[in-house]
């Protein structure tokens, strides 16, 4: 390995030893917790989520739940916990504390008020504190209280309000963080902006059921007989926030740093969040499932990469997919291909024979004596839907097929009802976009 | 631990979350091999797709409707040479290197479903509608009892004779506790009792053309699977020989009342098995775990030709058993009162392969030898009892005094008679005697819809 790497990045004028933080969650509750991040590798943390001691917060109990995917645990954490419950003085010294014994380590401070004094005064007291940064959170999906949370979130006037009472009361970069469960993230992004937001984060959990109980039929958590629709979290909504990392970097107008977070466990899921446009990343269900150990995997994983890349910097890798990301009309569709088997080391399963006669174009043929696959080459849709299946990694490829290559036309079962055809083609010119 | 206790736990299962994992590694295949290798066709692939898809109950009922012993054959089969013989998953491994280089563990996950069903009391099958042709079945062994449980789905009030004091067969008298337990049989039984099966326990059908006579007393049709009940021998004379045992008599005694006896006879002193096959590898065990000072397993040929399963010869060998090979027992020598006092055997050589296709053995001349031991017990084969050929005297048999039926039918020579299991096949598998039962049920009703 050639290059040394350095995963050390700047956000908004802070520095990070590398991308990975705590998010503002369970897993960044106290001063204790976070000094064993730190310890981990953790290069800083987003504190859980301080508010102004003005209403008690209670959380609901039992609090979690998940779903699992056959055999595997926990493949989304579903969860009604609410902000901090300390008392804001005990959260202020963990802030001291932290500040005083890992100096090195910057501390993003979450908060969340209801009218703009409270925003003010707990931005105030959080760099009075120390907090390197802070994160205004605009986002919590399941707030019992009118006017917080993700219905900030959705209520863009009140965001840039906010956002902007903040940003005239402190000197540390501001970043906002907001809700997934809306169809344009940039909107609300934009006028986080236009308040003076430094930096956008996202995703904030996905508003979600992750289970109804069979026997009583209430949706879990199960709070003594009433469940609640709720934040999902976990690797299941990566997908979701990798769509709003890249939907907002590649908005020009916006064209602020990103802090990106959902569902990453592994330094592959980080590598996808830089190259789709964030420079931090946080990480809350990795950690629920696994503990803070799994930074060891991201940092020493991630640096591996990059010098085999011979990629020096993280910066180098940021948004780097931006230019391969385009509408779906920008696709070639002249260029069409089909599978390729290696059938020297294919265990018969079939499984690929069921898939493509179930749910693509019966182009896998099945020899019931030799227990193999046949592929009828120009029936082949390459939906890669046999690839998802075989259990056998590299079995089944994509190959492109050389030009004027011609698929065959999905045969109609019976041409003989022709006669009874009605319909005339439609022939109407018009736009090629929706119009009332 | 004490015998009596030992002999009473048997190995345990799988749990759900076990059973699930298990099911996860399933590659679904489209055209299952393991289907294909079950002779009671119980359906492996398609109550593993259920399980996958956590359709537990539904995958319960493909067992049960299949194989009504199926909770018995999941633990008792040989899978490795049958459903899991050409399981995909066994081949995954050679190209994934993260995958298990095992079989999917059918006959566990087929165990599991089945006690799971006893746990949440889960019955899938019922009587069928009532109709008025009689069946009897003679014993109640495997054959016996599928045979029954078929019919009575199908609505026929279905008589079960059986010569001992309890149902069950082979499966009550011929395996040992802890392989089998007593709990799980009762279990099975229930499950095929809850069908209206009536069984007439301690009632032989035995007797100048007794089995035969059953068509004349009200029964539209006759299965007889009273199974293999007497012992080969290699030396006739030595039947009342104190220390003499057949396989049959001895685990026999370890299932009823005579197990302290049986127990009593066997701590303490030198055992020697005659044979090589699955029931010697159940005596040689029980005989070590009873506390015997040392255990001989005598085979003739050596170890690559033992019938036995290998799994059973490594539990044999890690119970700590002699296997003496390539040794023929010739005969007995008694000491005062003719009280078995050792065996005598004649050293083999492996000569060219006999009509089973192994090596057949080949005494060598001036090695005769004296095994000193106080119980000899022979597990070299099962046949007909004697005598039974006149309680099915029109019936037509083989040389060696088995039925002769129809294999697609289990029909036999005579009008309304059926016959199936070991007394059709010789000694075989629970799992082919399950399925002559089912076949011989369906020709049965064929037979008394015409």
């Amino acid at each position: 390995m050639a290059k040394t790497v350095d995963l050390s990045v700047d956000f908004c004028g802070v520095r990070f030893k590398n991308p990975f933080l705590l998010s503002s969650s369970p897993v960044s509750n106290s001063a204790e917790m976070v000094e064993r991040a730190f310890q981990a590798g953790w290069s800083g943390v987003v504190f859980k989520t301080l508010n102004s001691d003005r209403l008690p917060i209670v959380h609901p109990s039992p609090r979690m739940h998940y779903v699992n995917y056959g055999g595997k645990r926990a493949m989304a954490y579903q969860n009604v916990e609410q902000i901090s419950d300390r008392p804001l003085r005990h959260n202020l010294l963990e802030l001291l504390y932290l500040k005083k014994h890992h100096p090195d380590y910057p501390i993003v401070a979450s908060i969340m008020g209801f009218f703009e004094d409270e925003w003010v005064y707990l931005a105030k007291t959080c760099e009075d504190h120390g907090a390197d940064m802070l994160e205004l959170n605009f986002s919590c999906p399941h707030m019992c209280i009118e006017g917080s949370g993700h219905k900030v979130g959705q209520a863009f006037h009140l965001l840039e309000r906010f956002t902007a009472a903040v940003k005239r009361a402190v000197s540390i970069p501001v970043m906002a963080k907001m809700t997934p469960n809306i169809t344009d993230m940039t909107e609300p992004a934009l006028f986080a902006k236009k308040g003076g937001a430094d930096a956008i984060s996202a995703i904030n959990t996905v508003r979600g059921i992750s289970e109804i109980g069979r026997e009583d039929w209430v949706p879990r958590p199960n709070v003594f007989g009433v469940g609640a629709i709720s934040g999902t979290s976990g690797p299941a909504v990566k997908p979701i926030g990798l769509n709003f990392i890249a939907s907002m970097a590649r908005c020009r107008e916006l064209g602020l740093p990103l802090s990106g977070m959902g569902g990453i466990e592994t330094w592959i899921d980080a590598l996808e969040y830089h190259l789709a446009g964030a420079t931090t990343l946080q990480v809350t269900s990795g950690i629920m499932h696994y503990g803070y150990r799994i930074v060891e995997d991201l940092i020493e994983g991630l640096s591996d990469y990059m010098a085999l890349k011979g990629i020096g910097r993280v910066e180098e890798l940021i948004g780097r997919a931006l230019p391969h990301l385009q509408e779906t009309d920008h696709f070639d569709l002249k260029r069409q291909g089909i599978v390729r088997y290696d059938l020297d080391r294919c265990i018969g399963c079939g499984q690929c024979h069921i898939v493509c006669a179930d749910a693509a174009g019966q182009a896998v043929e099945w020899d019931s004596r030799k227990r193999r696959p046949r592929l009828v080459e120009d029936k082949c849709l390459s939906c890669m839907l046999c690839q998802a299946v075989c259990p056998v990694p590299g079995l089944i490829t994509f190959r492109e097929m050389p030009a004027g290559w011609k698929r065959r036309e999905t045969a109609v079962r019976d041409s003989r009802l022709e006669p009874e055809l009605k319909h005339e083609p439609f022939t109407k010119e018009g736009p090629n976009e929706c119009v009332a | 631990m004490k015998p009596a206790t030992l002999f009473k736990q048997m190995r345990k299962g799988l749990d759900l979350p076990q059973a699930v994992a298990e099911a996860e590694r399933c590659l679904l295949c489209h055209d299952a091999p393991c289907s294909k290798g079950c002779p009671a066709d119980t359906r492996p692939a398609e109550f593993i797709r259920k399980l996958r898809f956590r359709n537990i109950t539904g995958a319960i009922r493909t067992i049960k409707a299949n194989n009504i012993l199926g909770g018995a054959c999941g633990e008792l089969c040989p899978t490795q040479r049958l459903c899991e013989k050409e399981c995909s998953a066994r081949f995954a491994a050679q190209v994934r290197p993260e995958g298990a280089d095992r079989p999917i563990a059918i006959g566990k996950i087929q165990r599991f479903l089945v006690e799971h069903a006893w746990q949440i009391g889960f019955k899938p099958l019922r009587k069928g509608a009532p109709r008025s042709a009689k069946v009897a079945v003679v014993g109640s062994g495997p054959a016996g009892l599928s045979c029954a449980a078929e019919l009575a789905q199908k609505g026929y009030p279905v008589v079960v004779y059986e010569s001992r004091p309890e149902p069950g067969g082979v499966l009550r008298y011929g395996v040992v506790a802890y392989r089998f337990s007593l709990d799980f049989l009762r279990n099975e039984l229930e499950d095929i009792a809850d069908l209206g099966v009536e069984f007439r326990c301690s009632h032989p059908v035995e007797g100048p053309a007794a089995a035969e006579d059953l068509l004349k007393q009200g029964f539209g049709a006759v299965f007889l699977a009273p199974g293999l009940w007497a012992a080969e021998t290699i030396d006739p004379k030595a039947e009342s020989m104190p220390g003499v045992f057949s396989s049959v008599d001895y685990l026999s005694a370890l299932r009823d009342g005579r197990f302290k006896d049986m127990a009593g006879r066997i701590a303490g002193k030198t055992v020697a098995v005659i044979g090589g096959g699955s029931v010697a590898m159940d005596c040689v065990e029980s005989a070590a775990k009873l506390g015997a000072r040392d255990v001989y397993l005598v085979y003739r040929r050596s170890y690559a030709q033992m019938p036995a399963e290998p799994d059973e010869r490594v539990e044999a060998q890690e119970a700590g058993v002699h296997f003496l090979l390539l040794n023929q027992p010739t005969g007995y020598v008694a000491g005062p009162g003719r009280r078995l006092k050792g065996l005598k055997l004649v050293r083999t050589r492996l000569g060219a392969p006999d009509a089973s296709g192994r090596r057949s053995p080949k005494a060598v001349k001036g090695s005769e030898w004296v095994l000193a031991c106080d119980v000899a017990i022979e597990a070299i084969g099962n046949r007909p009892a004697a005598g039974s050929r006149a309680w099915y005297p029109h019936v037509k048999l083989t040389g060696d005094n088995l039925i002769k039926v129809n294999s697609k039918t289990g029909r036999s020579s005579v009008k309304g008679i059926f016959a199936g299991g070991d007394i059709v096949r010789g000694p075989a598998l629970v799992v082919q005697a399950v399925a002559d039962g089912k076949t011989a049920a369906r020709a049965i009703h064929r037979y008394l819809s015409e």
